[in-house]
């Protein structure tokens, strides 16, 4: 019981740390940095749900975070309702979209499903690029509203964003946390395992599959209202884009797919990577930043096939007689 | 094991917290300056870093103070007592939320006094909304949105004209042309990239149609990346408007016009919006092809002619770049001495003085590469003495043909036919 | 928002499909490279577009360099991309051979990320184009333009596409190769070397890129972010196709070409894209194993 307990003192360290972070780091940057930590670790564990848990390997996962944003967005714009409340209306919308989606393409395996995925992807960019309502190409650029929590904004400081989206990824652990202990994941892992064995068994893989889908969905939604609420401005180029879908991905695979902690600290070592390339080597023009990024990816997927957690349950084999 | 990751995971974080932003001396006056240095627009984000690189030059040493420039005579900035000017380089990738992260950590961690950029209109709104929160100026050279100027903002100012001013000279244009040739355009069709910048652009372009009793014909929006325009162009074919109004980037600029001479389509009249059309890389590739495509533009070579200046700083530019000033460059070299020479009238790097200059910045014409009446701020801080002229290119080459009476050329009208170009 | 309609006349419309086929056919090409490697080993090169960058890159510097028209450097392109597969092979894909699939996808997508801004860093993001090829004109024929390039790009494609087929259906080393798909240690009982029927895959593959890419650049523009948007429409038509038929790759990559242009002309140029992908869907939703597929 030794090494239980020590986890958990390590956890209740690391959480005083992360609470305490902004009294100390009073400047914009650090806090972003972990800002967006907090919500690519999120996003990773929605993504870890339905990819790592169920082991249906979705790339268009972009299109929740859209409909997160712009739904809130809009909703905000359009009609003056908070955020929250948005943010919620958001999440109700991706479990709808991941309903249209989730049946038809669930019947296709494998490589199928993930280019069906791609194709979805792209067709909700190509329709949010030309949907004048919603802004279209121009994107949308939320109103700047008096500070407070009710609005969602906050202007001279970003202390109350970093709460919040710790707080989201918090949240984010518990439910998968949950979702690890619970029935629901038994059945995920069994459908990600071996299919016709868990169709055998009288699990209805169809429902089960659709379930971790809405959870992934609605988290990941509600990711994207709040990165709405915190840049601004939003567009089709920044919100469902392929590109994010990968990083939802990437973040999830680094660190360890289908745990608990591997997404979370696949988006720790990620983000700052991706920060501090482009910030040393990003301004002069030649993409040099890029260049050691997706050497990085490429090294890190080679080597560390099960992730960063696999390797660190190699090392603990390794210690243990 | 955790603790190894978490380990590993905190290292990380404190060499990007740690990472040294700039080599500059302390007494130095920092401006921060956001371009995209990567993807598909960085040819552009360097052509203006080569810009700025150039006006830093003049302006922190004597080795050009013959040109008639500002702050040229001195060595950095006389006011702030002889400090010269750094620039911190930031790349924005034609993201507007990295844009925005960026805007806020050369703002914090850099120490810059200001920041300028970002060429994309919509790089331009979200990084300037930084600066806004934060009460510092914000210098926009480039980015022709409209919206931009008409936000409220007090701290944002731009020295280029907008797409609405742009427009309205495109269709004065016209219109001198029917008058003087005895034309009548009857029908337009607009094809545009379907981003801000296109879209922008493609509205303004048919409600100033409708006021000017032109009707749309073909209204055809594009994807940038298209792998290719075929349909597009077979429709504007068919439409066979009488102009047509391209707004693009270079590369759909390029294919745009190579589909067009495949297919055999032959408008009449093209007038462009810049950018794309008037990019080196664009003329490079297409050549005499270009030929008869006439664009707004804020800055040709030819205006060598009524004002060396032009000839003599575009070719240090060419030394130091391989390539020509464009219409973007030329603003971003502009705009960079504007900001510049406030700083120096504000004497210190206070930003609610830097302001306070700003709105009184009023710089002459013949101090200014780019054809304009002078730089004034009107009070949402927009340049009003901004004047677009209209290029043509012939023979390869471009030329001013509008207004009249700056033009070195005639507006060749209308446009050959590809087969009689053979 | 549509207007100009009225004006389409069959003649367009004609013109129009037989635009599409002829670029369906370079889709086409390119997707037979990605079923191929797919085919041999199930993995899915997600760098795919910046492979065929690299091969319209070889190209094009062989023109500005040393001023061989692309038509001539196409053997020289084709060897290179050859070679540049069996590397990647056998530098990044050996490796991932028992790797997950996620694992798989994420290392071709990085190295496209590393070759697209290597790319980038050595020889800048400006737009090149060839100018004046020998391949270049269009040709009339009763109103209808085709453009030479892209009708002998098109004739090629077809060409190596036959080729291809007959290699790997007729020849020694082409059996070899179906053998160690179909079925790899039973291969290795029969003293196939799995690893060389791999790297030449690869080989293959690419091969299939560097031809398609010196075609292009007769009549494209190059720049390192080129090969993205031709990479998704491969990634499609080997899921129309169905993963592991060449022939299916080859002819969903002309159907794609053609719904493109069709679909632009009639409905929307905005939309081609999305129609593209739900024509994919479509077919893949009713018949989940693509059109040809083998499951």
């Amino acid at each position: 019981m030794g090494g239980k307990s020590k986890n958990w003192i390590w956890l209740v360290v690391v959480f005083i740390i992360l609470m305490i972070y902004p009294i100390i780091f009073t400047k914009p940057f650090p806090r972003h940095l972990l800002i967006m930590i907090f919500l690519y670790g999120s996003m990773g564990l929605a993504w870890n749900i339905i990819g790592g848990y169920a082991g249906q390997i979705s790339l268009g996962h972009a299109i929740f975070f859209g409909t997160g944003a712009y739904t809130s967005t809009l909703m905000l714009m359009k009609l003056g309702i908070s955020p929250w409340l948005g943010m919620l209306a958001g999440g109700a919308v991706s479990i709808g979209i991941a309903f249209i989606i989730g049946y038809p393409c669930f019947k296709l395996a494998g490589h199928y499903f993930a280019i069906a995925t791609i194709a979805i992807g792209e067709i909700a960019m190509v329709c949010m690029l030309n949907w004048d309502w919603a802004g279209s190409a121009v994107g949308l650029t939320l109103p700047i509203l008096p500070e407070g929590f009710i609005n969602m904004e906050f202007h001279t400081t970003k202390a109350p964003y970093y709460y919040i989206a710790f707080g989201f990824l918090i949240v984010a652990v518990l439910i998968t946390y949950g979702v690890d202990r619970s029935k629901l994941g038994y059945y995920f892992k069994a459908i990600k395992g071996d299919l016709d064995g868990a169709r055998s068994l009288g699990i209805n893989t169809g429902r089960y599959k659709f379930y971790a889908l809405a959870l992934s969905a609605f988290l990941t939604s509600i990711c994207g209202s709040f990165y709405a609420q915190y840049v601004l401005f939003i567009d089709p180029d920044s919100t469902f884009p392929l590109i994010l879908s990968i990083i939802l991905c990437l973040v999830a695979t680094l660190g360890g797919v289908g745990t608990v902690w591997g997404p979370v600290i696949g988006a720790a070592i990620l983000i700052p990577i991706s920060e501090f390339t482009r910030i040393q080597f990003g301004g002069g023009g030649k993409g040099t930043d890029l260049i050691i990024y997706g050497f990085l990816i490429m090294i890190i997927s080679i080597y560390q096939p099960f992730g960063v957690i696999g390797l660190a349950k190699r090392f603990k084999k390794k210690e243990s007689p | 094991m955790k603790r190894v990751l978490g380990f590993l995971s905190s290292i990380a974080i404190i060499l990007v917290l740690m990472s040294p932003v700039i080599t500059s001396a302390a007494e130095d006056v920092k401006i921060g300056v956001i371009y995209p240095m990567s993807g598909p627009i960085a040819q552009a984000g360097l052509d203006n870093k080569h810009a700025i690189e150039l006006a830093l030059d003049i302006i922190n040493t004597t080795k050009y103070k013959n040109l008639n420039l500002p702050l040229a005579k001195t060595e950095g900035l006389p006011n702030p007592g002889g400090a010269k000017i750094a620039v911190v380089f930031a790349d924005h990738q034609g993201k507007p939320d990295l844009g925005l992260s960026e805007a806020e950590r050369l703002l914090t961690q850099a120490q810059v006094v200001a920041l300028l950029g970002c060429y994309n209109s919509n790089v331009t709104e979200t990084a300037s909304m930084v600066a806004e929160r934060m009460k510092m100026p914000f210098f926009n050279p480039e980015s022709s949105s409209p919206q931009l100027t008409r936000r409220g903002f007090k701290w944002f100012f731009r020295s280029t004209p907008h797409d609405e001013t742009f427009s309205e000279a495109m269709f004065k244009c016209l219109v001198d042309l029917e008058k003087k040739r005895g034309a009548k355009f009857k029908t337009i069709a607009v094809a545009y990239e379907d981003s801000l910048y296109g879209k922008d652009s493609s509205r303004i372009e048919k409600e100033l149609a409708k006021k000017a009793g032109y009707k749309v014909v073909a209204d055809i929006p594009y994807r940038r990346s298209a792998t290719s325009l075929t349909s597009e162009v077979q429709r504007l074919k068919a439409a066979n408007a009488d102009v047509l109004f391209p707004t693009s980037y270079a590369s759909d600029a390029i294919l745009l016009l190579r589909t067009s001479k495949d297919l055999e389509y032959n408008p009449a009249a093209i007038m462009a919006q810049n950018s794309g059309h008037t990019d080196p890389s664009f003329i490079e590739a297409v050549g005499k092809d270009a030929d008869g495509i006439a664009s707004r533009s804020e800055f040709s070579l030819d205006l060598a002619a009524h004002k060396p200046l032009v000839k003599e700083v575009n070719d240090l530019f060419k030394q130091r770049s391989g390539r020509d000033f464009s219409g973007t460059s030329a603003r971003a070299f502009v705009g960079f001495f504007v900001l510049a020479d406030a700083i120096n009238r504000a004497g210190s790097t206070k930003p609610e003085a830097i302001r306070e200059a700003l709105i009184k910045t009023n710089i002459p014409a013949d101090q200014l590469i780019t054809p304009w009446r002078g730089v004034k701020f009107d009070e949402t801080g927009q340049n009003i003495l901004g004047d677009p002229i209209v290029i043509q290119w012939q023979g390869g080459k471009s030329y001013t043909v509008w207004p009249f009476n700056l033009a070195t050329k005639d507006l060749i009208y209308p446009i050959p036919k590809w087969s009689e170009r053979k | 928002m549509q207007k100009g309609t009225s004006m389409l006349t069959p003649d367009i419309i004609l013109q129009t499909v037989i635009s599409g086929i002829l670029m369906g056919c370079i889709y086409a090409l390119v997707a037979v490279g990605l079923c191929l490697i797919w085919g041999l080993m199930e993995i899915v090169n997600f760098a795919h577009g910046e492979m065929l960058m690299l091969a319209m890159f070889t190209s094009f510097w062989a023109f500005a360099l040393y001023h061989i028209d692309p038509l001539l450097s196409l053997p020289l392109c084709m060897i290179i991309l050859f070679l540049i597969g069996v590397a990647v092979y056998f530098i990044v894909i050996r490796k991932l051979l028992k790797a997950t699939f996620l694992a798989q996808i994420l290392a071709t997508f990085g190295l496209g990320i590393f070759l697209r801004y290597l790319a980038q860093f050595m020889w800048s993001p400006d737009f090149r184009v060839i100018k004046n090829p020998i391949l270049s004109g269009n040709i009339g024929i009763g109103g209808i333009f085709v453009g030479i390039p892209q009708l002998v790009a098109s004739i090629c494609c077809i060409i190596t596409f036959v080729l291809l087929y007959w290699f790997i259906n007729k020849t020694e080393v082409g059996f070899a190769l179906l053998a160690t798909s179909e079925d790899r240690e039973a291969a290795n009982l029969m003293g196939i070397n799995s690893h060389k029927m791999f790297a030449l895959g690869w080989g293959i593959g690419a091969a299939c890129l560097g031809v398609a890419g010196a075609l292009m650049s007769n009549f494209y523009y190059i720049f390192p972010e080129v090969g993205f948007s031709f990479s998704l429409i491969a990634y499609v038509a080997v899921a129309l196709g169905g993963f592991g038929s060449i022939p299916g790759s080859f002819i969903a990559g002309i159907i794609i070409g053609v719904v493109e242009f069709v679909t632009g002309l009639l409905i929307a140029p905005a939309f081609k894209y999305a129609f593209v992908f739900i024509i994919y869907l479509l077919v893949v939703f009713i018949r989940p194993q693509g059109l040809w597929g083998r499951y």
